[in-house]
């Protein structure tokens, strides 16, 4: 695996006490760099950084109107790098939900509770095997 | 010079490695050269005046050549086969030959042996077919890869759940089989009654060992097993876990010789727990495999370096010994040295494996040398850092020196067999005892009398274990010793204990001389601290409710007080303006606007401790939001949530300052305030 160059992780969320305990749960592991986006479009804008991971709120325009919500987000920067793996946050334990995000290609769901990061974490890392899994793959397909 | 010139030409068509054949019109040959002779492995004589076509695999195809070569005076690439011993493929080429009047005298054909072209035109067919099969197989292993992937975390998840229930749900009925059992022996008993119920025991003694076991495997295979840390005194950690064989090796006569190396540094730093249960599995082998003479254990300084110590236990007996062709086998799961050893000595052969995962997940390694009926010597090696640090107490089985009929214990346990059974213990201890049936009757009890220890079950009604401690260190502010009985014994479970604040734990089933040291050994540590009880009365209890609990998040940022004030800030940022949004949109019934307001503030209810009894209330808002089905008790919910939320943001203020000042004095001896 790739151990050389730290994995760039883009959070975003409009509960900015939540961006934050997700933040500092995140900074304990040396593996991460991390950046907070309060706003889909703060999020949006900086994807020249070209982040391996971004976990976006489902619910972007709860109190604020008028700007993008998550599912809105969510395409938004699947059209600009279809590549960027994108695990969805929720409140919401809800079944609409989840299918919701998966049919806008995200790559999981998860409900916003204590074992939130947790699971977050289990998903990026499966996220890292699976990336590193198909560059064997072309490197294999390369060689043929 | 005529017959010069033809020898030397025919010398050329003789030394041609493509066989060349001149035919007559008929077909019969009439000339040859020696590659043709060669090839079909007939002498000159013999071809000639045969039939041309005689030669190849498919002579209705040879006929073609024949005929094409007089019809058109040549012929180009034709394929054929010649019929040799091993079907040469060849190419023809061939024209006629005529006369000086041009009459057509017969044909000149070569054939080109093209086997080697056909091998790799063949081998070049199977190679793209190869590759072409070896990608489908790629990417058909990378979709297994994939779906193994998600299978497996599934699975590993789901077989940590599976021994956690199996460890409660066995150990919880053993809790009462084997403590019933001990309770039983000091009841009158004929001989006969005193017989059975020794097997009872002993089979239950065996069943515990076996599952304790087995989750020991579970934990290391899934790499739950987390080594700690800790002070202790090697020489008296040794000592406290040699006392356990005394019996039974004096049962056995054998003589039992102890032999620690000076040199090792008093107090280490390591895991003390994992190496008792190293050297105990290494000893209990020892006693058990060995009739007669003796068990040496020996600890030895291998290497001083600055900062480790590197040692060297090893257990020597004098027992049956081990063959050379099982001394390989005998570190992998559910093996003994032989099938036979089993029936005769009993144990499940877990524990070699153990001993080897717990010394090598610490970096060290484990040998053993053995020869049969003389004796076998199992060592390992372990590197522990040095420190500076005083070793915690350990527990030390039965070392009664302080007065035992003082001792009042608490026991809270809901199920009657388990208060029973404590009961029974604590009576024979010679403890007083109340019983109280969940947290809450315990915090209740708590404040009528003062007691000395806490026994705590972790599963009850009404308030559980984890509960009732947590209130009763950060409310009631009382040190007390508290002791968690539990039959579920993950890792995840301990932490929890430890996080809440009880001081020790005890897996059920309850081992009674483990349940009287600890016991004793808490109490004195506790009379050694010297802390002074809290006089604790009922109006302490209704007035210091706190309405946060910042445990989590303290664990959460490591205790930075940088990183506390930062969520604090955010969460009073962000709080009072969402509860006045949440009162706004419940008058204006914007229920999307309460909805979505609900959902941000319910997250940060549990990252600031504050109780799940108000996160339900804050999601029973929320649900009405969505389903508009209205509930009389909603006002009260609405105004429950200010309430709680303004008391939280005074409390999260203090906090603010208190993280403030600590931050003022660590940094003054860095940066010098004017």
């Amino acid at each position: 695996m790739n151990t050389s160059k730290n994995m760039l992780i883009f959070l975003v969320d409009d509960d900015v006490v939540f961006l934050k305990a997700l933040e500092i749960d995140f900074m304990d592991s040396p593996h991460y760099e991390v950046r907070t986006f309060r706003t889909g479009e703060l999020c949006i804008a900086n994807l020249s950084e070209k982040p391996d991971v971004i976990v976006l709120d489902y619910n972007l325009d709860g109190v604020e109107k008028n700007v993008l919500n998550g599912i809105e987000t969510l395409d938004k920067i699947k059209e600009i790098d279809s590549t960027i793996a994108i695990i969805m946050l929720s409140g919401q334990d809800k079944i609409e939900v989840a299918v919701k995000c998966m049919r806008h290609d995200a790559f999981d769901y998860v409900v916003k509770s204590e074992t939130a990061f947790m699971r977050v974490e289990k998903i990026i890392g499966t996220i890292q095997n699976i990336k590193r899994m198909e560059k064997e793959l072309t490197w294999y397909m390369d060689r043929m | 010079m005529h017959t010069k010139g033809s020898q030397y030409a025919r010398s050329l068509i003789e030394a041609s490695l493509d066989p060349l054949v001149t035919i007559s019109t008929e077909g019969k040959i009439m000339d040859m050269n020696n590659a043709l002779v060669s090839i079909t492995g007939k002498s000159r004589e013999e071809l000639k005046g045969t039939n041309f076509f005689d030669y190849f695999t498919e002579p209705k195809k040879a006929m073609e050549v024949y005929e094409a070569v007089f019809a058109k005076g040549f012929v180009k690439n034709f394929p054929l086969t010649i019929k040799d011993y091993k079907l040469t493929d060849v190419l023809f080429n061939g024209s006629v030959y005529k006369d000086i009047e041009g009459e057509v005298l017969g044909a000149v054909v070569v054939a080109r042996d093209i086997t080697e072209q056909k091998r790799i035109e063949k081998e070049m067919v199977e190679a793209k077919v190869f590759a072409e099969l070896a990608t489908e197989i790629a990417v058909d292993a990378k979709r297994e890869a994939e779906e193994a992937t998600k299978i497996s975390s599934e699975a590993v998840k789901s077989k940590q759940q599976f021994l956690s229930n199996m460890s409660h749900e066995i150990r919880t009925p053993m809790n009462a089989i084997i403590g019933f059992t001990k309770v039983l022996f000091k009841t009158d008993l004929s001989i006969k009654q005193l017989e059975y119920l020794q097997a009872i025991k002993m089979s239950g003694d065996a069943l515990i060992v076996l599952i304790n076991d087995i989750l020991d495997l579970a934990k290391v295979d899934t790499g739950k097993m987390v080594f700690e840390k800790v002070p202790f005194k090697l020489s008296r950690s040794i000592s406290a876990m040699l006392h356990l064989f005394e019996p039974k090796i004096h049962e056995k006569n054998l003589i039992l010789i102890k032999e620690v190396d000076p040199n090792i540094p008093d107090v280490l730093l390591g895991d003390a727990v994992r190496l008792h249960q190293i050297i105990l599995n290494l000893v209990s082998n020892a006693v058990k495999f060995t009739a007669t003479g003796s068990i040496t254990v020996s600890v030895k300084l291998l290497e001083n370096k600055s900062n480790t110590v590197s040692v060297l236990f090893s257990i020597k007996d004098t027992g049956i010994g081990i063959s050379a062709s099982k001394m390989e086998h005998i570190f992998e799961n559910f093996q003994q040295a032989s099938s036979g050893t089993s029936r005769l000595y009993g144990g499940t052969g877990l524990g070699l494996a153990i001993v080897k995962q717990l010394v090598e997940n610490q970096g060290g390694l484990v040998s053993v040398n053995s020869a049969i009926d003389i004796g076998s010597e199992f060592s390992f090696q372990l590197e522990f850092e040095k420190t500076l640090l005083e070793a915690e107490p350990i527990i030390e089985i039965a070392e009664s020196e302080i007065e035992i009929n003082q001792i009042k214990v608490l026991v809270v346990e809901d199920i009657p067999l388990n208060q029973l059974l404590m009961k029974t213990l604590l009576d024979d201890f010679g403890f007083e005892k109340d019983i109280a049936a969940n947290g809450k009757i315990a915090i209740e009890m708590m404040a009528l009398t003062v007691y000395d220890i806490i026994l705590m079950d972790l599963q009850m009604p009404e308030m559980n274990g984890f509960d009732a401690t947590q209130y009763i260190r950060n409310v009631l502010k009382s040190e007390i010793p508290i002791i968690a009985l539990t039959a579920d014994v993950t890792t995840v479970d301990l932490e929890k204990c430890k996080l809440v604040g009880m001081n020790d734990y005890i897996a059920k089933p309850v081992d009674d001389r483990l349940l009287y040291s600890k016991i004793l050994s808490l109490i004195k540590k506790n009379q050694l601290n010297l802390l002074p009880q809290l006089e604790i009365t009922e109006k302490a209890i209704e007035s210091i409710v706190r309405y946060t609990d910042l445990a989590s998040l303290l664990k959460r940022t490591k205790s930075n007080p940088i990183l506390m004030m930062e969520m604090i800030s955010l969460f009073l940022d962000q709080t009072p303006l969402l509860i006045s949004t949440m009162k706004n949109s419940w008058q204006n019934k914007e229920w999307d606007l309460l909805q979505s307001t609900m959902h941000k503030l319910i997250p940060s209810f549990s990252i600031m401790g504050i109780g799940n009894d108000y996160e339900n209330m804050a999601k029973e808002l929320k649900e009405f939001a969505e389903t508009k089905k209205e509930k009389v008790v909603l006002p009260s919910i609405i105004f429950e949530l200010e309430r709680v939320c303004n008391i939280a943001c005074t409390e999260l203020m203090e906090e603010y300052q208190y993280f403030e000042k600590q931050i003022k004095i660590t940094i003054p001896s860095i940066i010098p305030i004017p």
